[in-house]
């Protein structure tokens, strides 16, 4: 079941890094072209909030890709120290804390992209709908939920977690 | 009282539960929202307060840095600035160490991580030091202590972040840093050079390089230039924004890459893609963090209350100054320095305004204070990637090597502190 998750987990984050990237991409075309355009007098409408947008794609579609290569900063001076029992323990309980916290942030974000879907808010210069890219920063931050459950459970069942 | 509660109970989950930075600031700012403002407010805040910074133009400016960093290195620029300064320089006593300090330099103005200098740097030049019997601590050292320029010389991950957190332009930040950056180097290559002429064998002159070949290695140099110029150059006139100035540096590097260096396979842009979006998602997770921990610290009083505080105690500004960066050194020691800088920012930076010092100055030397802070023990990130990359070095080595540079570091500190200027004038020019 373990290993069933981190699969699942590593091949979305693989795909997610996919988008992440080519909104990476976008994001430069955009932000180029802009600011060619603009000296000629018909700079690109909505560019900004546009870039904006793909940068929230760029952060969320990536969060994954970062826990799977452990690239969020933590600070290990005190538990280095520790006996591998203890550091395992740390590790379950540290997994558990953040994938609760990660599962809040998806929730209120889903319900922020709910709020203003139902209020039918759009961007201030294009006027176009915004809500499906808080949903997708919303689905982002479940899949992180996800790779720090796996996390939880290899550290409460190392054994079943090297067969992963 | 319940804002130091929170950095209490911050410092314990990042020590001892070993959560990351970002995630722990996150987790107990939202803990201490709930408390002080109950948890509707709370819940509310971290749905809208993740999607404002993740979609924030403002942090755009960062992936795109980094693409233009990660496509540089992965097409072997950082090779051919060293190439360069070791055809130059590599003859002279100490040569090759002081050509790695320049080669930092030269690549610190294209990227603006410490991390990647460092490991850029340890592969290129270590090799070459040990080929010709340097010193294995000065080796190890020059390039720990050169890396860290990476965030010194513009751009700079660490001064886009303050630039973010405090409102201020980054251009002029950016622009503030770069003679303090060069200083830095300067004292580096000093220090080499003092360590050299009462130790000659620790760096002994490399081979003798004919005119020509000096010359033929000088383009090496000028994509450095071309980009920096482009990006610095956009900045200092105001003709398009940080970010514009991160896509059209990306877009340069990327067309460099091709056209003129034609070394970045598929497999290699593929890889600069991931490094880039690896190191966005770090550090815009950070800055999400040190947001809601910092709402927290705002409404809890605490940044206001220590500004009365320090003003009641009549103490002289360059002694309040002075223990501001004696904490970020230690704080530097002990954790990673821009996820100190971040949680601090809401405490130090209206102290500091309150004092009378100007931001971009603050924001200059407060680089310069945790950059030092990525190579002091017993936490030092770039010393444990020389580390890394040196299999032959032991790490209390690297550090051996490291804490001869640190007076350079103290130098610069204090001639930014007696010569502001030094901070101000590039800024002041800015449009």
């Amino acid at each position: 079941m373990i290993s069933a998750l981190d699969a699942i987990g590593s091949r979305l984050s693989q795909w997610f890094s996919w988008i992440g990237g080519i909104a990476l991409l976008g994001m430069t075309a955009l932000a180029c072209a802009n600011m060619l355009m603009r000296p000629m007098g018909a700079p690109i409408a909505g560019a900004y909030e546009l870039i904006g947008f793909l940068g929230a794609l760029v952060v969320a579609f990536s969060l994954g890709h970062s826990q799977l290569n452990r690239a969020h900063i933590s600070v290990d001076i005190l538990t280095t120290r520790y006996s591998e029992k203890t550091r395992r323990l740390i590790d379950a309980v540290n997994s558990f804390l953040c994938m609760i916290f990660f599962l809040l942030v998806t929730w209120r974000t889903a319900h922020y992209a709910t709020t203003i879907w139902r209020r039918g808010e759009t961007s201030e210069t294009l006027r176009m709908i915004y809500y499906p890219f808080v949903y997708a920063v919303s689905l982002c931050c479940l899949l992180l939920a996800v790779l720090l459950l796996v996390n939880l459970l290899k550290a409460l069942f190392p054994k079943a977690g090297q067969k992963a | 009282m319940i804002g130091i509660i929170g950095i209490l109970v911050l410092l314990v989950v990042m020590m001892f539960l070993q959560m990351p930075v970002g995630f722990s600031m996150a987790m107990v700012g939202f803990c201490g929202l709930w408390y002080v403002t109950g948890l509707d407010s709370a819940l509310s805040m971290i749905g809208t307060e993740t999607w404002a910074n993740f979609s924030s133009y403002g942090l755009t400016v960062i992936p795109l840095f980094m693409l233009m960093g990660t496509i540089c290195f992965y097409s072997g620029v950082n090779k051919g600035v060293y190439d360069t300064a070791y055809k130059w320089f590599g003859r002279t006593r100490g040569g090759i160490a002081m050509a790695t300090v320049m080669a930092c330099a030269g690549f610190a103005a294209i990227c603006g991580s410490n991390n990647a200098t460092a490991a850029t740097m340890s592969t290129v030049a270590l090799p070459e030091m040990k080929k010709y019997g340097y010193d294995k601590a000065l080796s190890a050292g020059a390039i720990a202590c050169g890396s860290t320029l990476g965030v010194v010389i513009p751009p700079s991950v660490v001064l886009i972040v303050y630039g973010i957190q405090t409102g201020q332009s980054i251009g002029k930040l950016f622009w503030g840093s770069t003679l303090p950056g060069l200083l830095m180097a300067l004292l580096f290559i000093l220090t080499i050079y003092v360590l050299c002429a009462r130790h000659p064998q620790w760096g002994p002159a490399g081979p003798r390089v004919k005119i020509t070949e000096k010359l033929k290695a000088l383009p090496g140099m000028s994509e450095v230039i071309i980009l920096f110029g482009l990006v610095m150059g956009g900045l200092y006139t105001g003709a398009y924004t940080p970010t514009e100035a991160g896509a059209a540096g990306a877009f340069f590097a990327l067309l460099i890459a091709i056209t003129i260096r034609r070394k970045l396979s598929w497999k290699g842009f593929v890889g600069a893609i991931l490094d880039a979006l690896k190191v966005t998602s770090m550090v815009i997770v950070i800055v999400w963090g040190a947001v809601i921990f910092g709402r927290f610290l705002t409404i809890s009083r605490l940044p206001f209350e220590i500004v009365e505080l320090v003003s009641n105690l009549r103490i002289s500004p360059p002694l309040v100054m002075t223990a501001i960066l004696v904490i970020y050194a230690i704080a530097g020691m002990v954790m990673d320095a821009l996820g100190f800088l971040l949680i601090s920012i809401p405490i130090f930076f209206p102290l500091a305004t309150q004092l009378g010092y100007d931001p971009i100055w603050f924001g200059c030397i407060l680089t310069v204070v945790t950059t030092m802070g990525a190579v002091t023990p017993p936490v030092g990130i770039c010393a444990y990637v020389v580390r890394g990359v040196a299999v032959d070095i032991p790490l209390s080595e690297v550090f051996k090597g490291v804490i001869w540079f640190i007076p350079a570091y103290c130098v610069t500190m204090a001639v930014m502190i007696f010569f502001p200027e030094i901070a101000l004038y590039l800024p002041s020019l800015v449009r």
